[in-house]
């Protein structure tokens, strides 16, 4: 059963015939209405048929040209994005902590190439000159050094002229 | 090109070490944050930091005896290394000092019957004092007379004593200690 909008339509386009449309025109209400409004409705087409004609492209060519370029570009932006989302590539990463390794090394062995290692702790006594009296001891030497373990420094002094016991005395 | 010179400069910059007053670098302090380092601004810290101090200064007479005396208080902390090094078993201080440290400036003397000890403090210094020591050998006779042995300078740290060895006297030797307490 058709509605009376698809049987208007269809009688708007001719296709009703017999009885169908003997039925449908006794059905309008105002038939001079109707049949004015069939009447524009096929000067409407009429006349959209004469003028919506597609234009005829001139430079087809260029046009398929610039949209196989697109669809390319387009194919292609989802991968350089995504390496984009990660700038620290796997590469870059190992080149960034070889030259933090070497500049470390580098900073390290300047440092320590500084540093005198045979230099005394500053928390260790210190001898800054020793001198014996050259007239009294003329063979005397003296050295010095570190005890580590009780942080004892000692000036060691070795040929100095001997003394009887009674020095001894407080 | 310009970002990766930008960090090679700063690199380089802490590798020299921007630290005009005191010639160390960054690197160099981050390496060594303990050293003593400020030592301009911090000389007058040094000095108070020793006022009141004592130092404590003994002629030590060191011999092997049967029953050897209990060694001095003094010298209790250092008595392993001293039967270490020298070999006795009993140390006798026969002449000592004991000097409070107000400006680190002081001078005195131990002495014993034949022998003086002249400490001549010449400043406090990073972690100790600056000592001239002089050891004089006394004679006795009319008029009596001294002789210079030995003549050093030391800076003494508190935590470390200085033990001088000396002349060896009959079958000992005589020893001299620093120590602050």
């Amino acid at each position: 059963m058709k509605t009376f909008e698809e049987q208007f339509t269809a009688w708007l386009d001719d296709q009703l015939a017999g009885q169908e449309l003997a039925e449908f025109e006794a059905s309008l209400p105002d038939k001079a209405a109707a049949q004015a409004e069939k009447k524009s409705a096929h000067q409407l087409r009429t006349l959209l048929k004469r003028e919506l004609v597609a234009p005829a492209l001139t430079n087809e060519d260029f046009f398929s040209h610039q949209l196989r370029e697109r669809i390319a570009r387009d194919e292609a932006v989802p991968a350089s994005r995504e390496r984009e989302s990660f700038p620290w590539t796997i590469r870059r990463l190992l080149w960034t902590g070889a030259t933090s390794i070497a500049l470390f090394l580098v900073c390290a062995v300047f440092v320590m190439r500084d540093k005198n290692p045979s230099e005394p702790s500053p928390y260790l006594t210190q001898i800054l000159n020793a001198r014996l009296d050259p007239a009294v001891s003329p063979d005397a030497t003296v050295s010095m050094f570190e005890s580590k373990e009780s942080r004892v420094t000692v000036l060691w002094t070795e040929g100095l002229k001997s003394l009887p016991s009674d020095y001894a005395s407080k | 090109m310009l970002r990766r010179l930008v960090l090679l400069t700063a690199c380089i910059a802490c590798m020299t070490g921007v630290s005009p007053s005191d010639g160390r670098g960054l690197i160099e302090d981050l390496l060594h944050p303990f050293l003593p380092t400020h030592k301009k601004s911090s000389a007058k810290a040094a000095a108070s930091s020793h006022v009141g101090e004592v130092v404590w200064s003994g002629l030590v007479m060191a011999s092997n005896v049967v029953k050897p005396e209990p060694i001095p208080a003094e010298l209790a902390s250092i008595e392993p290394t001293l039967k270490a090094l020298f070999g006795y078993n009993q140390f006798e201080v026969i002449g000592q000092s004991r000097e409070t440290l107000n400006d680190g400036q002081e001078n005195w003397l131990a002495s014993s019957k034949h022998f003086a000890l002249h400490i001549d403090a010449q400043g406090p210094n990073e972690g100790g004092y600056v000592l001239n020591l002089k050891l004089m050998q006394r004679e006795t006779t009319e008029p009596p007379s001294e002789q210079l042995i030995l003549e050093t300078a030391t800076k003494l740290s508190k935590r470390s004593p200085l033990v001088i060895k000396g002349p060896q006297i009959g079958s000992g030797q005589l020893l001299l200690v620093l120590v602050v307490q």
